[in-house]
């Protein structure tokens, strides 16, 4: 049986106390690793979802000037929903909810960050002749302007975390929709 | 041993869900945008090519033709945030942050005629943002559209009055 509420020490009336209670003792340093890694993930989106929710031209600016997608439907979809994924996916995370599938997201978004972001630093970088290390520009991502390869590094870790979650054998604090 | 199938779905629902809550919040949304508008059909006419009689589309003009819009007392819109709106702007601009066009257009249209000439312009040659406001415009149904290039920067570089403040940042 798996109940579709399962965090440890939640009173179900199902029986299961003990169960969940023994569960709770039984956690060890690398799930409390992974559920600071949740957390973390999800500060991150749903901050950065909501400084750019509401504002879809501004964000829509912003991803054009990746030089991946013109003005035209595409762009303009995608500043509409990518900070509502963003959003929802850090709300899942927190919640337990959709663990692997919000990494699974994760993973996907930040492959393609990089991608552009390094693309976009080799642009700058030959566009106006300056060094790796002192390419500094506005990512779109809604934490202001940064340097590039912090910005790079940022995003590494991020990738690193998601997939660490992604294909962690167990996770612990979880609402599990699968009755399986 | 990972059920890639259920987490591929799982990742589907999100995305559903969040394109269904994205478009239901843009439609609501002071700031929404229409994103099957084809702002991009819009004609354009460069300033060389711009006569009197004026061409229908968006026209380009330098500061010369500018200077002549600020003497005869034409509308000009400022496209750039309300943070250098306040810092300067051309005399008598109207406040229109294109990024923020649901919170000033109706304030600003009701000072202004579709039939009329309008000057827009923002910081200068590296940034669109006035073409794209009139691009905007256009398709609102105004078509005689000045986009001044050289912006706010060539302005005050070139000496021209220049006032700060509120101004006419709250369409008044």
């Amino acid at each position: 049986m798996s109940p579709f509420f399962d965090w440890p020490l939640q009173a179900s009336g199902d029986g299961t106390e003990e169960r969940r209670r023994e569960r709770f003792e039984r956690m060890k340093t690398k799930d409390y690793i992974i559920i600071a890694a949740r957390v973390a993930l999800a500060a991150v989106f749903i901050y950065a979802a909501l400084q750019k929710i509401g504002k879809p031209l501004a964000f829509a600016d912003e991803i054009r000037m990746y030089h991946i997608l013109d003005i035209g439907t595409p762009l303009y979809i995608m500043a509409i929903v990518l900070p509502w994924v963003e959003l929802i996916t850090g709300l899942c995370l927190l919640a337990g909810f959709f663990i692997r599938g919000s990494c699974l997201l994760l993973v996907a978004l930040n492959t393609i960050f990089i991608i552009a972001v390094a693309l976009r630093t080799h642009g700058i970088m030959a566009d106006e002749g300056i060094p790796f290390f002192k390419v500094y520009f506005d990512c779109g991502c809604g934490f202001g302007a940064t340097f590039a390869w912090r910005k790079l590094a940022e995003d590494s870790l991020f990738l690193a975390l998601s997939l660490a979650i992604l294909l962690a054998p167990t996770h612990s604090f979880v609402l599990n929709p699968w009755r399986d | 041993m990972l059920n890639f199938k259920r987490i591929f779905i799982e990742a589907v629902i999100i995305v559903s869900v969040a394109s269904v809550v994205a478009f239901t919040y843009n439609a609501f949304s002071a700031n929404g945008i229409d994103p099957f508008k084809k702002v991009d059909d819009v004609p354009t006419v460069p300033s060389e090519k711009a006569d009197d009689s004026h061409a229908n589309g968006i026209v380009f003009i330098d500061i010369g033709k500018a200077k002549e819009f600020f003497n005869e007392g034409k509308p000009i819109i400022d496209a750039r945030t309300a943070e250098a709106y306040r810092e300067g702007h051309i005399p008598g601009a109207y406040l229109l942050d294109y990024y923020e066009m649901g919170r000033y257009m109706n304030k600003v249209l009701m000072h202004l005629s579709m039939d009329e000439d309008i000057m827009l312009y923002c910081s200068g040659y590296t940034c669109d943002d006035s073409e794209l406001l009139a691009r905007e415009l256009y398709t609102m149904g105004f078509t005689k559209l000045y986009v001044y290039k050289g912006g706010f920067d060539e302005w005050e570089e070139s000496g021209m009055p220049v006032e700060g403040g509120d101004g006419k940042a709250g369409g008044e």
